[in-house]
């Protein structure tokens, strides 16, 4: 960077300075007003009743009108998409199961040679000796039918969007919303259209699968160069024949990307889906066994998820990479050994369902987990209470409720209350004095959050509080967009609902961003590090969503602290990603200048490194607040309150109004989280002349 | 070959301007009243708009070869682009056998395409999804024609550019100057009326090049295209053009004959192009014929016209008064002194 660019960069600095302190400022006012006069004027705690606009009731009268039109034609749709589904399924549970695994693993050979093969072989074995065969193929099919559609939606929306640039803007904020709306909102008014039973899961996962195919197909096709479009106008192609000819195809690697996402997409919301139930499916069977406490068989099924997502993902992302063809003949090798074991199996009267040979494995696991509880479980409840009554709850209802005497030892009085802002205005002055004057207010703030707890924090502090962020990060549209889609929450009569929710992921999201930074920062340090750390990500990146819910049962039970170990482990992930890649993509030339003055590892890390990483750090924390809130709606079924409890009700009573109003408001949380953090993310990359 | 309006130039080009920006067509309607053509492009300028080309004018006649010379960013790609109408000129028009192609319909345009257009892309633009064979034989695709006919003629012509045996690979597995080759031979392949070549032999080593360069001559010498040839170097301008436009920052500052380039650059810019040219083998002792001719000439070395003035001056070494020039028929129409031969021969190596 140059001098002259330099100077402009830093006056933006001050000025922002400037402007997070007034926004403080502006905050602590009304968190004050709120504090002294709460109490005398309740409107202030507590959105007045009388002025809640019945949203929920207008979105059933609004939506069910709307889906009592369209019913007739889902309903037939229903009819219709039924037959290729059961037929598949028929299929796949009609093949006899060697010629599946040979059929699995000859594509595998096909794709990436002896690693592909031996995954799907061994993958399918395991699904084979886990008993879960015909519950694996009924998913399976539902992902067999659901993924054409998805594509096929996907491709046409991403053509059109390509094709007239109109289209582009309402389509991509189409794309943000349908990946902002938490999953679970989808199903309940797809529910009432197209009724109970496995095709609603269809249809959903086709929905939700298709957005990250449109994106893909979009973006190839604009990065194809140039020249080879406009060879191809010169070479005298109509406009379809240069799309389907050329540009399509010559966009194939970015689009098999979005087949890969699209595909993991599909199985994860299949699997979601199975909460509707009425489907034998492997979804269904880890909820029940989650339900009954039989960790050993939900961890069997969970696994053959995993089993099935690992399979999927490597095999599709393998089709994205240039690779060398292999030997067909070995392929044939391989259907042909299938053919003989199937005659064989046929003869031996070998079933899938008599292979329940590792329901040993599950006695095992609940055996084994039921000892490490008994032994542990005074560990266990110490870690988890601790983590309750030292962390969450107090960060939930404030220390001025959480400060029990049979927990913490003594009662909270307005003496401790007074020595709380007393440290906090020291600390405050401290700061301010040091010319911190912004950090100095936060930390008033963050004293009254402390006390009052985020549950019961007054609405203008929340309102105008992601106001007053939104104005720093991103100007005054961001601040009215942030103000106007939370107003809408406020008045909707779901607000406690929101707060609890934005508790909930708000904890998980700072925790994240603690646990996830250091990871992140020890694989930036460390290669070793990163090489055992690296697949761990991989994998939790591939099991579908559900799936987190197993271990944190097996240990700590339903409840909060439950769902908030999901959550983190679920989001944890972005955050060691980007913090890493942020730290470790600093150009070489600035780093030889550090070096070149004298710098040691750990100064370049935090002088230089780490100052050029944080655009990157922020929006590896914005896919952290993005993946918090939608695990926040799974983990619902594990026990959390808020707005994920709420869809979760409404899809089990079919309750439309409810289901929409409370994924919006979910979605809106989410939506103003990821502006105010990319806002910042974008100021950060601004002052760096990027 | 098709039947050729003989009247009408291949391509005549009026006015052409292309913008790049914002709303340009408004901003450059609005700029028409800067006054000249370079306080227009200046006024855009300032509206942060990019005036790629500026106000060109220029014809290339039927079965000429046309070369465009300008510095990288000088707008040469984009002056072909508007012409092939890849991209929309912003104001201006421009006729292809007294067609206007600004006003032809898609249908028209692709049958243009199809039929008597032909381009060779700076960088290839070569299809990354099929085979050497594939990528040529793809405009004969478009018009329709069979299978084997286009493998034949794709050999064919990959026989032309050297890269016989290559046909089943793929883009990627080729060298630069291999992709450039591919480039060519598949605007070859229809055998198009009015070519297009953007710096097509820029990747090839000078053997090849030079290679290719006689091989262009020889196709060009007997099936006579109207070619438009950027390139940026001026030995190859030379070797090949009838005719050469420069361009500087969208504007063509020169046309004229390689001579008329060397010999009589407009400017400096113009000249520092040909700075490293031997003149004495491009231009032609009329270029420096003297005011007048001498009542009294002692000598008589045989000037002839057309002689370049390597030839004269050898011709003329130890003569030192005005020697006479005769055309073809041996008339005198002028006279050359041996010292200005000497100096024009001179003048470009100090
Ligand atoms: N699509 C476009 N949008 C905006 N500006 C463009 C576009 N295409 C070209 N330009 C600009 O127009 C000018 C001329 O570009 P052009 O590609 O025609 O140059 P050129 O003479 O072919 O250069 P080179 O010799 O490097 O190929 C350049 O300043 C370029 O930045
Ligand atoms: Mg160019």
């Amino acid at each position: 960077m140059s001098a002259a660019e330099a100077v402009p960069a830093n006056a933006g600095r001050k000025l922002a300075l400037a402007r997070g302190s007034q926004a403080a400022l502006f905050v602590l006012a009304i968190a004050l007003v709120c504090r002294l006069l709460g109490a005398q004027f309740e409107w202030l705690m507590k959105w007045p009743a009388a002025l809640t606009v019945p949203m929920t009731d207008w979105m059933t009268w609004l939506v069910g009108g709307f889906l009592d039109v369209f019913k007739p034609i889902a309903r037939t749709f229903t009819f219709l998409v039924s037959y290729p589904m059961e037929g598949v399924g028929w299929l796949l549970n009609a093949l006899p199961w060697p010629m599946t695994v040979a059929l699995v693993t000859a594509l595998g050979w096909t794709i990436g040679g002896l690693r592909m093969a031996a995954l799907g072989f061994f993958g399918l074995m395991f699904v084979v000796f886990s008993g879960y065969w015909t519950e694996g193929m009924n998913t399976l099919a539902l992902v067999a039918v659901s993924v054409p559609l998805a594509l096929l939606l996907g491709t046409a929306i991403g053509i059109a969007a390509f094709e007239f640039p109109r289209v582009k803007g309402a389509v991509n904020a189409l794309l943000d919303v349908m990946q902002t709306v938490p999953t679970f909102a989808y199903l309940t008014p797809l529910l009432v259209l197209f009724g109970f039973g496995p095709v609603v899961g269809l249809i959903a996962s086709a929905i939700y699968a298709a957005p990250p195919m449109a994106r893909n197909v979009l973006l190839g096709l604009e990065r194809v160069d140039t020249e080879i479009r406009e060879a191809a106008v010169m070479s005298g192609g109509t406009r379809r024949q240069q799309l389907f000819l050329v540009e399509l195809p010559a966009a194939t690697q970015q689009i098999m990307i979005g087949v890969n996402q699209c595909l993991m997409a599909a199985l994860s919301m299949v699997i979601i889906a199975a909460v509707i139930g009425g489907f034998q499916d492997i979804g269904w069977e880890v909820l029940l066994t989650m339900r009954k406490a039989l960790f050993g068989q939900a961890f069997l099924a969970g696994s053959v998820i995993v089993v099935f997502a690992i399979i999927i993902d490597r095999m599709s992302a393998a089709l994205a990479e240039p690779r060398p063809q292999q030997d067909r003949k070995v392929a044939f090798g391989i259907l042909g050994a299938g053919l003989l074991v199937t005659l064989w199996s046929v003869f031996a009267g070998w079933s899938p369902s008599g292979f329940a040979a590792l329901d040993g494995v599950a006695a095992w696991v609940d055996t084994g987990v039921g000892t490490f509880t008994g032994n542990h479980g005074a560990t266990l409840d110490t870690v988890k209470n601790t983590s309750m009554f030292y962390g969450l709850l107090p960060l939930r209802i404030g220390l001025a409720e959480a400060v029990l005497p049979f927990t913490w030892g003594f009662m909270w009085t307005a003496k401790h209350t007074a020595m709380l802002y007393g440290v906090a205005a020291v600390i405050s002055l401290i700061l301010m004095l040091k010319g911190r004057v912004t950090a100095g207010l936060v930390v008033m703030i963050l004293a009254y959050v402390a006390e009052i707890g985020i549950a019961h924090l007054a609405w203008p502090v929340v309102i105008f509080g992601a106001g007053a962020i939104g104005w720093v990060a991103g100007g005054w549209k961001l601040a009215r967009l942030a103000v106007i889609l939370l107003g809408l929450v406020l008045i909707s009569g779901l607000w406690e609902r929101a707060l609890l929710s934005l508790y909930l992921s708000g904890a998980a999201v700072f925790a994240c961003a603690i646990v996830g930074g250091a990871l992140g920062l020890w694989s930036a340090m460390s290669s070793t590090a990163w090489a055992i750390i690296r697949p761990i990500c991989d994998l939790l990146q591939t099991i579908p969503l559900f799936v987190f819910l197993i271990p944190v049962l097996m240990f700590f039970q339903i409840g909060e602290f439950s769902a908030f170990l999901a959550i983190c482990m679920y989001a944890v992930v972005p955050m060691i990603r980007y913090t890493r890649h942020g730290l470790t993509s600093t150009p070489d030339e600035i780093l030889e200048a550090a070096t070149a003055s004298g710098a040691g590892k750990w100064q370049t890390m935090f002088e230089v490194r780490a100052p050029f990483a944080a655009p990157t750090i922020l929006l590896g924390l914005n896919q952290t607040v993005l993946y918090a809130f939608a695990m926040l709606v799974i983990a619902a079924l594990i026990g959390t309150t808020g707005l994920g409890q709420s869809i979760y009700l409404a899809l089990g009573q079919a309750d439309v109004g409810l289901g929409i109003t409370a994924g919006a408001a979910m979605a809106i949380l989410a939506l103003v989280a990821d502006r105010l953090v990319q806002g910042f993310a974008e100021e950060r990359r601004q002052a760096l002349g990027l | 070959m098709t039947d050729k309006n003989s009247t009408a130039p291949a391509i005549a080009v009026e006015d052409l301007w292309q913008v790049f920006g914002e709303n340009a067509a408004p901003a450059l309607r609005d700029a028409r009243g800067a006054g000249d053509d370079k306080a227009i492009a200046k006024e855009l300028k300032d509206k942060t708009l990019i005036p790629a080309v500026r106000a060109a004018n220029f014809e290339v006649k039927s079965g000429e070869l046309f070369v465009i010379m300008g510095l990288s960013g000088s707008g040469k790609s984009t002056l072909i682009r508007c012409i092939s109408r890849l991209i929309e000129p912003t104001a201006g028009s421009v006729r292809i056998d007294g067609e206007d192609i600004l006003q032809a319909s898609d249908k028209r345009l692709i049958d243009l395409r199809r039929h008597k257009l032909g381009m060779v892309f700076q960088h290839f633009g070569l299809f990354p999804h099929m085979t050497v064979a594939d990528n040529v034989a793809f405009p004969l695709k478009m018009q329709g024609a069979g299978k084997a006919e286009r493998r034949a003629r794709a050999l064919e012509v990959l026989e032309l550019v050297g890269l016989k045996g290559r046909e089943d690979t793929y883009p990627r597995n080729l060298s630069g100057g291999q992709r450039q080759r591919v480039g060519i031979a598949r605007s070859l392949a229809v055998n198009p009326d009015i070519w297009f070549l953007d710096e097509p032999f820029s990747a090839l080593d000078p053997l090849i090049r030079r290679q290719l360069q006689d091989e262009f001559l020889n196709i060009q010498a007997t099936l006579k295209k109207s070619i438009v040839f950027i390139t940026h170097d001026i030995q190859e301008a030379l070797k090949l053009a009838d005719r050469i436009a420069i361009m500087r920052d969208g504007e063509i500052v020169q046309i004229g004959t390689p001579e008329e380039i060397v010999l009589h650059p407009v400017d400096d810019y113009v000249a520092e192009f040909s700075k490293d040219v031997p003149k004495g083998r491009h231009a032609c002792v009329e270029s420096i014929l003297m005011d007048g001719i001498p009542d009294n000439m002692p000598d008589d070395p045989g000037i002839k016209v057309g002689m370049t003035l390597d030839t004269a001056l050898t011709k003329c070494m130890e003569l030192y008064e005005p020697v006479p020039v005769r055309d073809a028929a041996g008339k005198v129409i002028g006279a050359v002194h041996p010292h200005e031969l000497a100096n024009a021969l001179q003048a470009e190596e100090t």
